[in-house]
């Protein structure tokens, strides 16, 4: 146990020194992350407005899909999709495994039900006074979808942050899907996974300490947007 | 598309009971035979009929849970109810679901309590002219019209979510003002307010029906109800009861109660 202090002091030492490797992995991530994340949030966010603002047949199986594939564990995700993509599966001949775009797809996968029941949430939770005056006033169904959507931006600004919470925090799909593979496909996750396994702790500590600056910055850049936002208290 | 209203509405003929020949512009504007809301098995009202004409104001009375704000969203298209048939600036409407585009860019519902869009005052006003696609240079002057009817142009830079109940309600008046509607349906628009802020509301109603509105109002304001030349609807066991006018002569103050 005494190489941990050694570990730490060795993990900053990459973050400081620009590590080649560590930064590659780091750029990896981020970029199949927001890739997925960009992919998702379109249809998730206009699946979500739908699904809170129409009637129609098979609404509430939607939402109980979407709710259930919150808790959907991304490795089964990632196994999915490895059988779909492999090479005798009906996608094989993307030869997507074990590649970035096999990642972005899963990421997308992942960050799917997330964006959706966040946004449904928001949408849901709106005054509906929002959506009648908007009508009343002669908006057509796309001018209401972007004042609603409007009105709920700080729900779906939420949303994304999740979404993009969970995919870069995620391990089991990119680890499935990915492989791991050094400067292709290795991921801030999948590498604390594997690294530490052998007995390489600086690297994962290192790792680990974007990760942490990560959440801190986009939650705090979040807190800057919602900078004008009131109080309960303040909008009573 | 006000133009078109207009001329069909000179050629009209007198077809409302309610309309009296003392103010010759009075023409019939909506008419509705067999106007039924359901809940479930639960009916709510039965309208045989009702009319309103051109040029005038009502009230809308009844005790809590009469059906009055529900009636006033049919009218206004954001519920559905069973209608026999609708007649609006006498022309047959044939489909009233889904609402008609004609009674939407016509008809304007401004909720009990209305809620603002977080932009600014003043976007807030133009909203209905914008997503007509009106340019913005027509937009701004109107809106600066508006904003000095309803006494809020001192707000424009405010925060809407910090405005007060008065002033979120004269804010949404000029909101519903500037798209000329020919029918404004308005839901206890002086409920919970008082003093100043419930006469400065007050005050704006007659201005609209000068300005070529036809205006109903639900309340159980006596102030409203005893405006001069106020027509009444009343919703009492789910049918709807029309009243005599208050008399509108100037030898007479109008009657407070």
């Amino acid at each position: 146990m005494s190489d941990i202090p050694a570990a730490i002091l060795r993990a900053f030492e990459l973050l400081f020194t620009g590590d080649a490797d560590l930064w590659r992995i780091v750029w990896v991530s981020l970029k199949t992350t927001i890739a997925g994340l960009v992919l998702a949030t379109p249809p998730a966010v206009l699946l979500g407005y739908v699904i809170a603002m129409y009637r129609f047949r098979g609404r509430r199986i939607a939402i109980w899909l979407a709710q259930a594939a919150l808790s959907l564990p991304t490795v089964l995700i990632g196994l999915l999709l490895y059988l779909l993509l492999s090479r005798h599966g009906p996608l094989g001949g993307l030869h997507w495994l074990f590649a970035q775009p096999g990642i972005v797809l899963g990421q997308f996968v992942v960050a799917l039900p997330v964006l959706l029941a966040f946004t449904l949430a928001a949408v849901q939770g709106l005054d509906e006074r929002y959506a009648e005056t908007a009508i009343a006033l002669g908006a057509s169904p796309i001018q209401v979808m972007v004042r609603v959507l409007h009105e709920a931006r700080f729900g779906v600004m939420a949303a994304v942050l999740s979404g993009f919470g969970r995919v870069i925090s995620e391990v089991g799909c990119a680890l499935m899907v990915g492989g791991n593979i050094e400067g292709q496909t290795r991921t801030i996750t999948t590498a604390i996974a594997l690294e530490t396994s052998k007995g390489e702790f600086a690297q994962g500590i290192a790792l680990g300490i974007v990760l942490v600056a990560l959440a801190l910055l986009m939650n705090g850049a979040l807190m800057l947007l919602q900078g004008d936002a009131h109080t309960v208290r303040e909008r009573a | 598309m006000s133009i078109s209203i207009h001329s069909q509405i000179t050629a009209a003929v007198y077809e409302n009971a309610n309309v009296r020949p003392r103010d010759e512009r009075r023409r019939a504007l909506l008419g509705v035979r067999g106007l039924r809301k359901r809940y479930g098995p639960r009916l709510l009202f039965d309208i045989d009929r009702l009319e309103i004409a051109t040029h005038s104001a009502y009230v809308l009375t009844g005790m809590n849970g009469a059906g009055k704000s529900t009636l006033l969203r049919v009218l206004g298209g954001l519920e559905r109810a069973e209608i026999d048939s609708l007649r609006f600036a006498c022309e047959d409407v044939l489909r009233v679901h889904p609402y008609p585009r004609a009674l939407r860019r016509a008809i304007v519902y401004v909720h009990q309590h209305p809620i603002l869009f977080s932009t600014s005052v003043a976007d807030n006003i133009g909203y209905g002219l914008v997503v007509r696609g009106e340019p913005p240079a027509a937009v701004r002057p109107v809106v600066e019209a508006a904003m000095e009817w309803a006494g809020v142009a001192h707000l424009r830079d405010t925060d809407p979510a910090r405005l007060s109940g008065g002033e979120k309600q004269r804010v949404a008046l000029a909101r519903a003002k500037v798209l000329q509607p020919r029918l404004l349906l308005l839901d206890e628009p002086t409920a919970n307010l008082d003093g100043a802020a419930r006469e400065q509301v007050i005050a704006l109603i007659p201005t609209l029906v000068d300005a070529g509105s036809s205006v109903v109002i639900a309340c159980h304001d006596r102030e409203l109800i005893g405006l001069p030349d106020m027509q009444r609807f009343k919703l009492r066991d789910g049918h709807l009861e029309v009243r005599s006018p208050a008399p509108s002569d100037p030898s007479q103050p109008p009657r407070h109660s």
